[in-house]
């Protein structure tokens, strides 16, 4: 297979799997704020297609959970309860996108089935992972994007003026990269302030992780530029009175394209782990809003720890994004090994 | 009849910074003056690194002039800011040695064509790229090229395209840094054809620079010779050609001799 | 050698001072001013609020606080935690010790893993083995290090093999010498296992890239047609034509350890420099934050200072070079 149709069908999951979490309103059977206080800490329930009596279903169905008495977590199927799941059916409201309001859902059933278990307050895992991607995902996606932003445009400027300007946004991209970045990003956001409500805190950590990780993207931009702007088409463009814009826009930037989108493939799994990293330490998105960091907090407490193997679930959801996204950025990356060099440091 | 060009002592230093410390400036150009008449051409003549490029640079306001002036359209060229020599630096178009590396890879020959139309601007997409085809017809290349792009080309026609884009903003002057040297002998004689002929029909003046003293005698009326920065011989071609007074050129002479005769040995 | 020393040198405390300068202005700029806060804090009295703003000087401009701070902490004075009462450079010291240990532990043995598996795996590469161990190190990059880290608590925890939490057992003091070392390692093994686990794939794959890009190298070829034994070959001549590249790697790993360590020590409680800052973050303890960045990048910078030192020590082009200068 050639590169090219390689690289096809890496975008193609990658984007597939992106839409799943944009639709999660769909693919979730309920909201992932509704608590369910009659079932805390239920785990996951199986989807069965043979019955006791080795009666086939074709549509699969679950045995109902219940709690038993004197205890508030333990919990015992009874299989005299067949719990069939429907599918395409009508349940909570929720919005694709953020915009369009709908309340069709992949599945559902008459009693609640919990795929893959609930919280303490009897919310949906299932449903709060995909939520949360959304919220871990597009902190990720922002963030690579204000980064490369920042770096583009830093690495440009430095590239393209050279002289004493290029000289002090280098030193100030050494004195970033001085730093070992987490502890970078943590000092960012330690000047921030900490109690905000849920929106408002995921605009600021997508700040702080978008703001922390530029001088990498911007060195390697302006390397790029540099050798760019030498090159004898650039020449003959000024020749023709070209203006400084038109070069960057036109001629020297286009160069770039190549490093940028291999830095975004890098960088974008690596701030979903810096927000998942933030929100589990209390630092970043907060509750109700759920993210892929926050849902793992409830692990710091031992009793969690030790006893509801599903809430460590969330921890995976990352690996099909990050496995996709390591593809991508091998796909994506020149030859060269010093730009091998360079992203697979960044990655860290 | 008023010269074209007209420059007057000019010097080029390159300041070369390592690590912040100044070293010491290295005299690239020191005091050259020549004019050029209109259709008529000058051939700048050196060694490697007698500074000739520098001299091409600075007249196309590419790289900035230490001192000394340059007289173009009425003005000094050399004086004007970086956004003033914006209106003059399309009068003076200059044409480098290696096609390979002026033509952006990405573009199609119809945009690389076209692009000093793009810079200038309020020209429309649709008469943008007739005169791209009129400029390459000109040059003798189809319209079928319009969509290549420069890696689907010859070195020829790559420098064809080169020339074809220097030309449709209609210089006066046309600097052309040693555009034979990448090509093949019997490449060379087509394009130095082309050259001729171009100037005929449109009355360009040349600044063709090169250390081919033969090919320089092919094409100029005048011949000005570079050695070290400085020009220590000028004057009509067939002057320079039987008298020359200079070690220098007649060590050019030399070696365009020793080139004729590998040749004449490589036929045999 | 003193030229080129001193330069680095001075390199590195340009970085160090600059850092300082940013930590501390960013501190004074960010929204939220600390000293507004703390009177909302009920252990710290108003007599003791008006001391330490007169203390810090809070009215006085930026420039002038800052110098005051900075020759405090060039006398080894650190400021003031007001969460703990007490000041923060002894504290401090402590925590980086420990973490300093994670870390150097960490280092130590992800180098001695990467760099045997990465001459191997550059020796056999495109064969099956070598194949094998780039999908092992791709199956251990695509784990993030958070899902790894509690990953390994909740089977140490289930397992109960080794112990889950702190640096030492309870009773430690009154342990003998051998008994104190073993606990202490013990602890070691949990958090040190998560470090060396998310650097080591990266670096591995860089000194694949290193040595087999060595070894493709013409006089290396033609050494081999000399007849050198392939293992004499692999560790006489590769390794240090791949010097250069590796030592820089060096302090790139350090920093990716470091980084990874303050996750690894929250979620372990190491007691070291990373819960440490978390908890003057959630306490808006300003000293402490500063504190535990500057050492962070202290540590960072001294390790690219020491690879400095041995690249300069293994590779003769630069010396060449600054002997020149
Ligand atoms: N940007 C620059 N900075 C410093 N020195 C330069 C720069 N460009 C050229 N030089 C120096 O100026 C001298 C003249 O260079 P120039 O390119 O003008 O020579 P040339 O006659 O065109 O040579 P060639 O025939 O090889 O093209 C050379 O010694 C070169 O090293
Ligand atoms: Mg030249």
């Amino acid at each position: 297979m050639s590169t090219r149709s390689r690289l096809i069908i890496c975008v193609l999951v990658l984007g597939a799997l992106h839409l799943g979490v944009a639709c999660a309103g769909f693919f979730a059977p309920y909201d992932p704020a509704t608590q369910d206080r009659e079932h805390p800490y239920a785990p996951p329930m199986w989807l069965h297609f043979l019955d006791a009596h080795r009666g086939i279903h074709l549509r699969p169905f679950a045995y109902a959970q219940e709690s038993q008495t004197g205890s508030f977590d333990e919990y015992e199927e009874n299989r005299a309860r067949v719990i069939p799941v429907r599918f395409f059916v009508s349940g909570a409201p929720y919005r694709v996108l953020g915009v369009l309001p709908l309340r069709l859902h992949l599945f559902g059933a008459d009693v609640p089935v919990y795929l893959l278990g609930t919280d303490g307050y009897g919310r949906d895992l299932l449903s709060r992972i995909l939520f949360g991607g959304q919220v871990s995902l597009l902190a990720g996606l922002i963030g690579a994007g204000l980064t490369l932003s920042i770096g583009l445009c830093i690495g440009a400027a430095a590239g393209f003026w050279g002289g004493w300007k290029d000289e002090v946004l280098m030193r100030v991209a050494e004195l970033f990269l001085a730093l070992p970045w987490i502890y970078l990003l943590f000092a960012m956001r330690a000047f921030l302030p900490l109690a905000v409500p849920p929106v408002k805190a995921f605009l600021l950590v997508v700040v702080v992780i978008g703001a922390v990780g530029w001088a990498r993207p911007a060195r390697m931009v302006r390397g790029i530029v540099l050798s760019a702007k030498e090159r004898n088409f650039v020449r003959a463009a000024r020749g023709f009175g070209a203006t400084g814009g038109y070069l960057l826009r036109r001629h020297i930037l286009p160069e770039t394209a190549n490093v940028v989108l291999t830095q975004a493939a890098v960088l974008v799994p690596q701030f979903v782990l810096a927000e998942m990293t933030l929100s589990f330490l209390g630092l970043g998105v907060p509750e109700p809003l759920p993210s892929w960091g926050n849902l793992l907090a409830s692990l710091q407490h031992y009793n969690v720890l030790v006893s509801y193997w599903w809430m460590y679930l969330p921890a995976l959801a990352m690996v099909p994004f990050f496995l996709g996204y390591l593809v991508l950025a091998s796909l994506l990356q020149g030859s060269s090994r010093a730009t091998k060099i360079e992203v697979a440091s960044a990655g860290v | 009849m008023e010269p074209v060009i007209r420059v007057e002592n000019l010097v080029k230093r390159y300041a070369s910074r390592e690590l912040g410390r100044r070293a010491a400036a290295f005299t690239a150009v020191d005091s050259v003056s020549f004019s050029i008449l209109p259709g008529s051409t000058l051939a700048l003549v050196g060694e490697s690194g007698s500074g000739k490029s520098s001299v091409a640079l600075c007249l196309a306001c590419l790289e900035p002039v230490t001192s000394g002036q340059i007289w173009f359209d009425g003005r000094d060229v050399a004086a004007l800011s970086e956004r003033e020599s914006r209106a003059v630096r399309p009068k003076l178009q200059i044409v480098f040695q290696d096609p390979a590396t002026s033509l952006n890879p990405r573009w199609t020959v119809g945009e690389i064509v076209a692009e000093p139309l793009l810079v200038k601007g309020r020209v429309a997409n649709r008469e943008r790229r007739e005169r791209a085809a009129q400029g390459l017809e000109r040059v003798g290349l189809g319209a079928e090229y319009l969509e290549r792009r420069p890696a689907e080309l010859s070195g020829g026609q790559r420098q064809r395209v080169a020339i074809a884009r220097a030309l449709i903003l209609e210089p006066k002057l046309l600097i052309l840094d040693e555009v034979l040297s990448a090509l093949d002998c019997s490449i060379q004689g087509q394009i130095a054809n082309l050259l001729v002929e171009l100037q005929r029909a449109l009355g360009l003046a040349y600044l063709f620079i090169t250390h081919d003293l033969r090919m320089a005698a092919h094409l100029a009326d005048e011949i000005a010779v570079m050695s070290r920065g400085k020009i220590v011989e000028q004057g009509a071609v067939e002057t320079i050609l039987r008298g020359a007074r200079c070690a220098e050129t007649q060590n050019l002479l030399g070696a365009s001799l020793v080139d004729r005769e590998t040749e004449a040995v490589r036929e045999r | 050698m003193m030229r080129f020393l001193l330069r680095r040198l001075g390199h590195a405390a340009f970085l160090l001072l600059g850092v300082s300068v940013l930590a501390f202005a960013f501190s004074t700029l960010a929204p939220g001013n600390y000293f507004d806060e703390m009177r909302l804090n009920p252990q710290i009295s108003a007599e003791r609020l008006s001391a330490l703003r007169a203390d810090y000087q809070v009215d006085r401009p930026m420039a002038v606080r800052y110098a005051r701070w900075a020759v405090a902490l060039l006398h080894g004075d650190l400021g003031f935690s007001f969460a703990y009462n007490t000041p923060v450079a002894p504290m401090l010291w402590t925590r980086a010790r420990n973490t300093l240990l994670l870390t150097g532990t960490a280092t130590v043995l992800v180098w001695m893993l990467a760099l045997p598996l990465g001459v191997w795996s550059a020796e056999k590469r495109g064969r099956p083995a070598d194949v094998a161990l780039s999908w092992a190190t791709a199956v251990l990059l695509i784990v993030p290090d958070l899902a790894l880290a509690l990953g390994l608590l909740v089977l140490a925890v289930r397992s109960g093999w080794l112990p889950t939490g702190g640096m030492v057992s309870v009773g430690f003091d009154g342990f003998s010498a051998g008994q104190k070392i073993r606990d202490l390692v013990l602890h070691l093994v949990l958090p040190v296992t998560v470090l060396v686990a998310s650097a080591l794939p990266v670096l591995l794959r860089h000194v694949r890239a290193a040595v087999a890009e060595a070894l493709e190298a013409s006089f290396l070829r033609a050494a081999e047609g000399h007849g050198i034994s392939r293992r004499r070959l692999l560790y006489r001549y590769a390794l240090p034509a791949a010097a250069h590249p590796l030592i820089a790697l060096f302090g790139f790993s350090l920093g990716a350890l470091l980084s990874g360590s303050l996750l690894a020590e929250v979620v372990m409680s190491w007691p070291g420099l990373g819960p440490f800052l978390l908890e003057g973050i959630l306490a808006r303890d300003l000293y402490v934050v500063i504190g535990g960045v500057l050492l962070s990048t202290l540590f960072l910078v001294a390790g690219n200072f020491a690879a400095d030192l041995l690249l300069y020590w293994a590779d003769p082009r630069i010396r060449a070079e600054a002997a020149e200068r």
